[in-house]
């Protein structure tokens, strides 16, 4: 799998969360990557947690955050 | 036509365009040859007690066809009495009254050598003092040159000294082998530096024959380490420069040394913070004339931009200078390969197979021709094949949109932190 789709899946994931209500209530990095918790209090849900290892993901989620911004759309390639 | 000239520290200079305190500057008879080529200041070999300096003492690195890349050398300080070398400077001076001759020191370091030899030397008129505090090899197993240098305290101490006496603008050389320049450049400040200057010659060894075993240089089968400098230490050079630039407790004018070779090295350096820089190496390797194109190079450079003064340059891009934490982390570029220019090496798909993120593809189009294509998604941006690349317009880096605002690995970090620390949720999505 190319380091784009690595960093897709993850993406979608976050997004997918992100999307159904879920926030983010933390972020946890070490060794084996960054653990992000996401609640739901409406529906009230599960805490979920997603561990991403590709760098664009914990940069991609952590964007959403500082620029308080909702998912982007998919990135357009140029091939 | 711009306007060339330059004050630096309160010294008026007819260009920016100094030569290094070395052994270009050891007579008067090359600092006058030098001024009529059109140097416009000299800073002169460094003045203190005659040494006496070994036979074979120079030595280059050589590198892929080109001669000079770097240069060493374990000569020492001027090997001339005082007497003699005021002389020349005071004859110097008198033909050439509108260059700049700034005397370069280096004694023991105790307040009455200090005090006794800015005396005599501001006595036949120069311009400045250039306190030595750089020299790698030699004098420093004698306590001075970059021995001195590698104590903040002991080069505020001495610069102190020599303000006590000194009449005109004092200058402190800095060395490089230290871990951070910008420590003993602000101990020169606090002791009353008027300017600095940077950088000294860097530990070196140029090399070992490997058929005799002897280092090179050698005199007589036994080597020491030298001071290297050269293009290839323009780098580091501008680096150092660039991190006292930008140091608000460094508020002196800088003089750049390093490498310094064209009028495009002189203007990289005054951009990066320089009044005005010194040349050594490319003189030693050319001769004083090459200050003929870096004039002509710089003066047509400066109407181009419609800068009317060479003033006008220093330190427009100290503030692009920043810590890698600062850096958006949400820019991106990426290679672009242009069939027209590309002459199928293959040298970009190596580098980037062996040693970067494996995006460039070997294909081959509806013509059947071969061709290079980067999978633009994959690519991290990391200019490695535009730097492999031989062919000229090759390979563009392009910057993209991602559509992400600007973020800072800091700010990051930042954001991590409060949303850890507080416990709060943040609304995203």
């Amino acid at each position: 799998m190319s380091a784009f789709d690595e960093f897709d899946q993850e993406r979608q994931a976050i997004d997918s969360l992100l999307l159904q209500g879920y926030t983010v209530t933390g972020i946890f990095e070490d060794l084996d990557g960054a653990k992000v918790r996401f609640i739901r209090r409406e529906p009230a849900g599960e805490p979920i947690e997603l561990l991403l290892l590709t760098a664009d993901a914990r940069k991609h989620v952590t964007t959403l955050i500082f620029g308080g911004s909702k998912p982007a759309a998919p990135i357009e390639t140029h091939t | 036509m711009a306007d060339l000239s330059i004050d630096f520290a309160g010294i008026k200079s007819p260009n920016p365009f100094w030569l290094a305190s070395a052994p270009p500057t050891n007579t008067g008879y090359q600092v006058q040859r030098a001024f009529e080529a059109g140097w416009g200041g000299a800073v002169w070999k460094t003045l203190g007690e005659p040494v006496i300096n070994t036979s074979s003492r120079f030595a280059a690195v050589h590198f892929g066809g080109q001669r000079v890349a770097g240069f060493n050398n374990i000569e020492l300080i001027t090997d001339r009495p005082l007497e003699v070398n005021l002389k020349e400077i005071y004859e110097t001076k008198k033909r050439f009254p509108n260059n700049t001759i700034i005397a370069s020191l280096m004694v023991e370091p105790k307040q009455e050598k200090w005090h006794e030899i800015v005396k005599r030397v501001e006595a036949v008129g120069v311009d400045g003092l250039e306190l030595n505090f750089g020299c790698p090899h030699g004098m420093a197993e004698r306590g001075m040159g970059a021995a001195s240098g590698q104590q903040p305290d002991l080069v505020q101490a001495q610069t102190t000294w020599v303000k006590e006496v000194a009449t005109t603008p004092v200058i402190v050389k800095l060395t490089p082998n230290i871990t951070d320049i910008t420590v003993v450049a602000r101990h020169a400040v606090k002791g009353g530096a008027d300017a600095i200057s940077l950088i000294n010659t860097i530990n070196s060894l140029a090399g070992v024959d490997i058929h005799s075993w002897n280092t090179i240089p050698n005199v007589g089968g036994q080597g020491a380490h030298g001071g290297y400098c050269g293009p290839a230490v323009k780098p580091i050079a501008l680096s150092m420069v660039a991190e006292c630039a930008r140091d608000r407790a460094v508020d002196v004018p800088i003089s750049g040394i390093g490498g310094i070779s064209t009028w495009q090295d002189v203007v990289e350096f005054m951009l990066m913070g320089s009044t005005g820089i010194q040349v050594c190496t490319a003189v030693m390797h050319h001769g004083f004339r090459i200050v003929e194109e870096m004039i002509d190079g710089l003066n047509n450079y400066l109407d181009e931009k419609g800068l009317a003064s060479v003033m006008e340059l220093i330190g427009k891009s100290v503030p692009k200078y920043s810590n890698w934490g600062d850096l958006d982390l949400n820019y991106k570029v990426v290679a672009r390969i242009n069939e027209d220019n590309c002459i199928n090496c293959n040298k970009c798909h190596i580098a980037c197979e062996d040693a970067s993120h494996q995006c460039i593809d070997m294909l081959t189009n509806a013509e059947g021709k071969a061709i290079l294509q980067v999978r633009e998604e994959d690519c991290v941006g990391c200019n490695l094949c535009s730097i492999v690349c031989p062919a000229d317009g090759a390979i563009d880096m392009v910057a993209l949109d991602s559509g992400a605002a600007p973020m800072t690995w800091n700010q990051r970090n930042q954001v991590i932190s409060g949303l850890n620390g507080s416990y709060s949720e943040v609304e995203v999505g």
